[in-house]
């Protein structure tokens, strides 16, 4: 019998072969969509694990400087000065025992803030600073804001002191006399302001930020 | 090959994006500089100013006295010509207000710059005056408005001429360290401020934070 050797080509019949023309212009096509998914998936990566999460809720700050130094009256007893907090986040608020809702509030929100952090808040330290030292004693300082957390510190100081501590940050506190009685208020500034463990000011959130949204940007701010 | 460029393009692609949002700027920022202080003063018709009055509003603070005649740096001259130009300005309803505070409490009494006030044809509803303590003003002024004055034997002050721009959330924004800052770099800034306010919201206010992460200042 005469065989023919079994050439390649014979072997697979015509209309089974896809054309070598039409493989040809797919081919890059493919490579594109693969490259896209690809840098999309690169991006988004990077994006997430490189990038700082825009503060949401609070103001980020570029200072060149560091807040100046201050020294108040600590709940805890002795003196505590701002350098003390060199090396962790101090979230700075400002009010006074009396204060009917605005400061229990903040506090609250703070509270939650560092049940949110969790383990993270080991590198936080809330410091409520009271703007009534008449009234305002270290004890009640200790018992008001064991309510709210036992690792809140309290401070407080003469007018001097208190300037010092308050005016650098854009707070204002005025006393304000409630009709007849020797009570009084005090207006102030609700803010939080957070200073970095380099002593700069970074973030300051506005009265009303919750827990959570505090939360949000600091845990984006510990990233970077 | 067709192929091989193609994937090159793609990985320029995103290089390409962002310096063209670095080169181009479509959106431009003021530095967030620091906290503006917080303040109880009294102007010039013994009302108080305190920074919560002001908080919402685009403010511009400058620091003299009023017996401050030449060759003592004449403030007053820029903050007249920007009080003229203030109403040609659109910040889609943003307040603007100016205040120009005097280290000098012991001679400018609030009567004193009342006067002062009408020498410089101010509108009071826009242009306030005010002092107050000596120990406060320097804690105020030299403190985080970072400006320096000092009095001299004679009665007379030596200062840093100085020019803040503080947006409604009480941050600082802008220094202006001349006596007269160019006025249409000025109206430009308040111009930003406004523009950043009314346009980062939603997804664009991503935008403007990489801007003040990425960006050099105007």
């Amino acid at each position: 019998m005469h065989t023919k050797p079994l050439t390649f080509s014979s072997a697979i019949p015509e209309e089974a072969a896809p054309s070598a023309g039409a493989l040809m212009h797919r081919r890059p096509l493919i490579y594109l969509a693969g490259l896209l998914l690809l840098t999309l998936l690169v991006g988004v990566i990077i994006w997430q694990r490189v990038m700082p999460a825009p503060a949401q809720y609070g103001m980020v700050l570029q200072s060149p400087q560091r807040a100046t130094d201050f020294a108040l009256a600590s709940s805890t007893g002795g003196t505590l000065r701002l350098s003390d907090f060199r090396g962790q986040y101090l979230l700075l608020n400002f009010g006074y025992t009396s204060c009917p809702d605005v400061c229990p509030l903040m506090l609250a929100n703070l509270a939650q803030l560092e049940a949110e952090l969790g383990a993270q808040a080991e590198n936080v330290q809330v410091l409520f600073v009271s703007v009534d030292p008449a009234r305002d004693t270290p004890d009640r300082l200790t018992t008001y804001l064991s309510a709210f957390s036992p690792s809140f510190l309290g401070a407080t100081g003469d007018e001097a002191e208190l300037a010092a501590a308050t005016t650098q940050f854009g707070v204002y506190y005025q006393r304000r006399q409630s009709g007849e009685s020797e009570n009084y208020f005090i207006d102030h500034t609700a803010s939080v302001v957070v200073i970095d463990p380099e002593g700069y000011v970074r973030l300051f959130f506005p009265n009303g930020t919750t827990g959570a949204q505090m939360a949000t940007d600091l845990k984006g701010m510990m990233r970077w | 090959m067709k192929v091989l460029s193609l994937w090159n393009l793609l990985l320029v692609m995103p290089v390409i994006g962002v310096l063209a949002f670095v080169i181009v700027q479509p959106v431009q920022v003021l530095p967030r500089i620091a906290l503006a202080p917080g303040f109880a003063l009294i102007d010039q018709d013994n009302h108080p100013l305190t920074s919560e009055d002001l908080r919402g509003h685009i403010t511009l603070y400058t620091f003299t006295y009023t017996n401050c005649v030449a060759p003592c740096p004449q403030t007053g001259q820029t903050m007249q010509a920007l009080q003229e130009e203030l109403a040609s300005l659109d910040t889609g309803g943003l307040p603007v207000r100016l205040v120009t505070v005097s280290f000098d409490p012991g001679r400018d009494t609030p009567a004193e710059l009342s006067h002062y006030a009408q020498e410089m044809r101010a509108n009071l509803n826009i242009w306030r005056f005010v002092t107050g303590g000596a120990a406060q003003l320097k804690q105020v002024i030299g403190g985080p408005f970072n400006t320096y004055y000092t009095q001299n034997s004679d009665g007379t002050f030596t200062f840093d001429p100085t020019f803040v721009l503080v947006d409604g959330w009480g941050i600082q924004r802008a220094r202006y360290r001349s006596a007269m800052p160019d006025l249409g770099i000025l109206l430009r800034d308040i111009q930003l401020l406004a523009n950043e306010v009314h346009n980062s919201k939603g997804i664009t206010k991503y935008a403007y934070e990489a801007a003040h992460l990425f960006l050099c200042y105007p």
